[in-house]
Parts: structure tokens; sequence; C-alpha cells
């Protein structure tokens, strides 16, 4: 992990900048004053809630890239329902309708790629990654027609009406933190509860193992796997929901090139640099939530693309799944095989 | 609509359908060797992001198009041969740094670019190849411009799909290749070094991912921006699944593709009522449609995307 910060340092250098430099700035941007915390946060509420989501069917070794599709549409219904909803319920029911309608908003998107997978063997992540691109211009087209907002519309701009401020995820007292960080930590340990402590978690474990030993262990693996795509994919759902009742609060198009938008391409690789364990997914989560925070920040000032995170990303993920995986005597051992 | 329009929308889609199959086309053919031999490659999309900017880059500075292209393949051969590393002598998942693979390519083109060329400058643009028009020929009717007015890299890319088609079909490599693929102990049996081939393998497939990647640069818009193969490399993956794993296949699935692609953007002239991100959507649901049709009767190399590791 440590190994692939250093070596995308080295990319500075291509932007007449030194590495350490470089480095130090992305670093305190993200985690050295109050307000580069705030904005740190800000960015790992969403990464935070789909990681943990991300952590469930990974654990079964199915690889449900489409986090961003079920992102969106969390996002898409979590919307709709709040605008309908908004002027006849009270503000904390409208929440938890929103919250309920955003994971059925995401398990929808995950189920179609689960279904190929389970009955005609189709690859997930070929799969899960074409929702994302039908979800993308689903949404783009959502918020330039049906549900762009009166006031939008004037000025021609692709956002749907925003959400009434009191309806919206209240701040924690004393800080500019949305509550759906407590969200997210509730999500968190509740998982890693269910993966460590209860049957469902050791069963997805053996079929991550290999289906074989699943199979004679007499684990209903299709149900199984559907189930863990329909948590991920509702988790997902809400990881939108938030985003929209926490910091955006309307519905603004995300397109496939702009990763500062695409937490779900995100969660990845915190949910792989903490061996999917749910509590070291927050850390993880803050970490490059920092990171992606500090980037935006860097883009700002020295015109370096926010581009360059994807593949500090990209370097994270291959040198801690090879952390992950082996230890370093173990792997020359296996090499010289 | 009377005859004679409908033919012109035939001969559309027919000349426009190989420029923009093509991309698909070369990443998919290099993806096609590296399933036979048993590793599937997931990053071909960070590869041909890598390949589109490198050519572009090549291309502006040198102006040289073959130039380009070699360079383009030979950034694709790193990235395929760092990819072998991990997934052939490291026995890493290969789904995971496939993912990984397409991260840090992703994430390099854009960097590339806007090192060379800043954030907010207009995109710089480069000539598409020529097209060769061969005299008299390519007046014939309704098939000359679509057989004989291609770019030169479009026939030396179907003598690549003969050669590839021959290599595996019809010489003793290439049963080797896919014996590989199959059961690399069997191959081992037989004498054959598994880690060889699939080495070599991913070293073609990552190749032709970059000439795929250049050729949207340099054969079609003439320019880059963010993101610009928009999924084409997860699609190339996808055709290698319809074509079950036969290069002849493969190329027909490719020119569905290439053919989806004009037609959804002469739909959006002839029926701008439609919402344009409707068409948008199209090839991806395409792409659904066609591995939800062809999933269930396609039978992988039985050893795709496991490590072989010697003795157990």
């Amino acid at each position: 992990m440590i190994l692939g910060l250093l070596v995308s340092s080295a990319f500075f250098i291509l932007f007449r900048l030194s590495p350490f430099i470089g480095l130090a700035t992305l670093l305190y941007e993200g985690f050295g004053t109050v307000y580069g915390w705030y904005n740190t946060l800000r960015m790992t509420i969403p990464l935070l809630i789909i990681a943990v989501g991300l952590s469930v069917p990974f654990t079964a070794k199915f690889w449900n890239i489409g986090a961003q599709g079920q992102f969106i549409l969390g996002e898409i219904f979590a919307t709709w329902i709040g605008l309908l909803l908004s002027k006849c319920v009270p503000p904390l029911a409208d929440i938890i309708i929103a919250m309920f309608f955003a994971f059925i908003g995401g398990a929808i998107w995950a189920i179609p790629p689960t279904v190929m997978k389970l009955y005609s063997g189709a690859n997930e992540i070929i799969t899960t990654l074409m929702m994302n691109f039908v979800a993308v211009y689903l949404l783009l087209w959502l918020v330039s027609g049906p549900m762009q907002g009166a006031q939008a519309r004037l000025v021609g701009a692709p956002s749907s009406a925003p959400i009434p401020a009191q309806d919206m995820l209240p701040l924690i007292p004393g800080t500019q933190i949305s509550t759906g960080f407590l969200i997210g930590l509730a999500l968190a340990i509740i998982f890693y509860w269910i993966l460590k402590y209860t049957e469902f978690g050791y069963e997805l474990k053996l079929i991550g193992e290999g289906e074989q030993v699943a199979s004679y262990s007499g684990i209903n693996i299709k149900r199984q796997i559907f189930l863990s795509m329909i948590i991920s994919g509702g988790i997902s759902g809400i990881a939108g929901m938030v985003y929209v009742y926490g910091i955006t609060s309307t519905l603004i198009p995300q397109f496939f090139s702009d990763i500062s938008t695409s937490f779900g391409y995100v969660g990845i690789p915190v949910a792989l640099m903490s061996s999917l364990n749910p509590i070291g997914i927050i850390f993880a989560s803050i970490f490059l939530g920092g990171i992606l925070n500090g980037a935006f920040v860097m883009e700002a000032i020295y015109s370096i693309p926010i581009d360059v995170v994807i593949t500090i990303y990209g370097l994270i993920m291959i040198f801690s799944i090879i952390g992950i995986m082996f230890d370093l005597p173990k792997l020359i051992k296996r090499w010289k095989r | 609509m009377n005859v004679a329009l409908i033919i012109l929308i035939i001969e559309t889609i027919l000349i426009g359908m190989i420029p923009r199959a093509m991309p698909i086309f070369a990443s998919a053919l290099g993806e096609t060797v590296d399933q036979s031999a048993g590793i599937l490659n997931l990053g071909v999309e960070g590869i041909m992001l890598m390949g589109a900017i490198t050519a572009l880059l090549v291309d502006f500075f040198y102006h040289n198009p073959v130039l380009a292209f070699l360079v383009a393949g030979f950034v694709g051969l790193i990235f395929g041969a760092i990819h072998g590393i991990l997934v052939i002598s490291m026995k890493l998942d290969q789904t995971v740094i496939g993912t990984a693979i397409w991260f840090v390519g992703w994430g390099l083109s854009g960097v590339l670019y806007a090192a060379t060329f800043g954030l907010s400058s207009s995109p710089p643009t480069v000539p598409t190849l020529p097209h060769i028009y061969i005299p008299y020929l390519t007046n014939i009717p309704f098939f000359g411009r679509f057989i004989f007015g291609e770019d030169p890299l479009v026939y030396i890319l179907i003598g690549a799909l003969i050669a590839v088609d021959y290599f595996l079909n019809h010489t003793k490599q290439g049963l080797n290749l896919r014996t590989v693929g199959h059961d690399p102990r069997v191959a081992e049996i037989m004498g054959v070094n598994p880690y060889l081939y699939r080495y070599a393998a991913v070293l073609f497939g990552g190749f032709m991912a970059g000439i795929g990647g250049a050729y949207i640069t340099l054969g079609i818009v003439g320019s880059f921006y963010f993101d610009i193969t928009a999924g084409m490399g997860f699609i190339a993956v996808a055709l290698v699944y319809f074509g079950k794993w036969k290069p002849y296949r493969v190329f027909v699935g490719t020119l569905i593709f290439g053919a989806v692609y004009v037609f959804y953007f002469m739909m959006e002239d002839l029926y701008p009522k439609i919402p344009y991100e409707f068409y948008q959507m199209l090839p991806y649901i395409v792409t659904l449609i066609m591995i939800l049709v062809i999933g269930t009767r396609a039978k992988p190399p039985a050893s795709l995307a496991i490590p072989y590791i010697k003795g157990e």
C-alpha cells in the first residue's frame, strides 16, 4: 500500500513537481487541516458504505464491479420518492422511506448480472460493468428530462429539484460532518458481525475458498450468492441516498469518465486493501477518501488531473492483493516451483 | 420507406461498421488467444486506453502513424507482461489484477494526456488514417466502398484474423496453446511448458489491445479525451465469449457491434424524438443480451482464470 503511494508519487514529476512535495501536499490537503478533514469525510461517507456492501459478495469471490450503477439507482429512487413525499410525511419518515427505496433500487440493478452469472455463467465483471453504463445514461436522461427540476430547466442545467432542507440528513452537532458517516459506521459494525459470526458469513467464506468445498458441505451456493448481491446492491443504493441527502441535495449526472463521482469504482480498492474486513474498511475509506480530496485540491492548484488518483488506486490494489495473498517468503517459494 | 432508402441505409451501415468494429476486434482477437491459453485478461480496457494515448502522443509529435501504432502495441506489450508476471508467475487472482490493470491504464492515460496538453486546452487533433481506394474496384456499386475502400490497418487486421485462426486450429503450437488453456497438467506431461505459452499469449493479447486502442485515436476519432474507450475493452472480452473462442465468430460479433454503433448514430438523426441517452445505452444493452443468449451454451477453456501451480 505504501509502496503503491510511493510509486505513484513519481507521476508528479510529469507535472514538474517534486514527488515528495506532491505526496506531502496530497496528504496535507486531505488530513492536515480541519477543513480538509471535513471534506475528506465528505468523500469518505459514500466510499465507506459502498465498500462495506462490496465486502459481502467479494468474500464469496463474486466480483461485483457494478457498485457505481447500483449507487446511481439508489440515488434515483431515493430522490424520486423523497421529492414525492416531502410535503406529506415528517422528515424522519421521509429519510427512512428514501433509504428503503434506495436499497430496493440498488438491489434491482444487482439482480440481472447475478442471475446471468448463476444460470448461464456469464462473467459478472462484464455484466455488472455494462449495467453501470446503462445506469449512467439512464441518470443523464432523467436529470435532463423527466426529473429535471423547474429551476434547473430555466438555466438548462441537468439536475433535479433539490431535496427540501428539512428532509436532509442533519449534521453531527458541532461539526460539518453529515450523520451519513454514523450510518456508515453502523453498517460497518453490523457487517463485521455478520461476516465474522453468522452462518451466512461463514458460508460465503467457504464459497470463496472453492465452490467444490462449499457444495460438499451442503451450502446452497446460488441462494447465498444471490443474497450477498442483493445486500451489496442495496447497500450501494443506500450510499447513493446518503450522498444525495447528505452532500449534494440534488440529483446530478455522473459521467463515467469523471472519477470524482465514481465512488462505486473507488470502493473496490477500499474493500480489497482492507482484506474485506468492514472495520478495516472504515480506516481504508478515510485514507482513500483523503487522497481523493487531496487530489481535488491539487487539480485546482497544480492542474494535475484527478485521474492520478485512479492510477494510485490501481497500484494500491495490486500491491495490497500481493500483501493479502502471500507473505514474501511464501511468494518466493511459490515463484521457484 | 422505399427500397432505395433501405439500400442506402444498409450501405451506410456496411461502410461505417468496419472502422467502428476494428478497435474492439483487435482487442478481442488478442483476448481470444489470451483466453485460449487460460488467461482471463480483464485489463484490456486499461491497455486500450494506454494504446490510445501513446499512439496520439507519438503521432502528434513525430507525425508517423506506423511508428505510433508500433509504440502503442509495445506499450500494450509491456502492460501484458506486467499482467503476465502478476497472474502467471505470482499466481494472483486474475479478476482482481485485471481490474487493477484497468484502473492503472485508465488513470495513467488521463495523467499522460493532461501532462502533455494541460487540462483545459482544446484537444489536439491528428489526421486519421488515409483510406486506400483501389481504382475501379471502389466504384462497384454497393459493395465497392465497403470492401475495397478501407484504411490499410483493416486489411492487416483481417490478415491477422486469418493467421490467428490458422495458428490456433491448424498448427501444433496452436494445439499446445489450447491444451495449456484446457489443462496445463496434460500439457506439461506432453512436454509443453505451460508458462511459456501463457506468457506468449498475454504478450500477444497486450500488443493487440494496444493496437486496438491506437486505432480509436488514429483510425476513428483523430483525438483523445478522458476515458475514450467507454467500455470497448469489456465489450471485447464479452465478444470472446460470444464468439466461443473461435476467431471468425469473434470477428462476426465485432461486426455486429460496428453496425450497432453506426445504427445509433443514424437513428439519432432519423428519430431525434427518442432521447439520445437511450441510443447511447444501446451497445451495452446489446452486450448484455449477447451474453445472455450465448452464455448458456458457451463452454470456456476448462482452466480459464485458474493459475497453474506445478505439482498441485
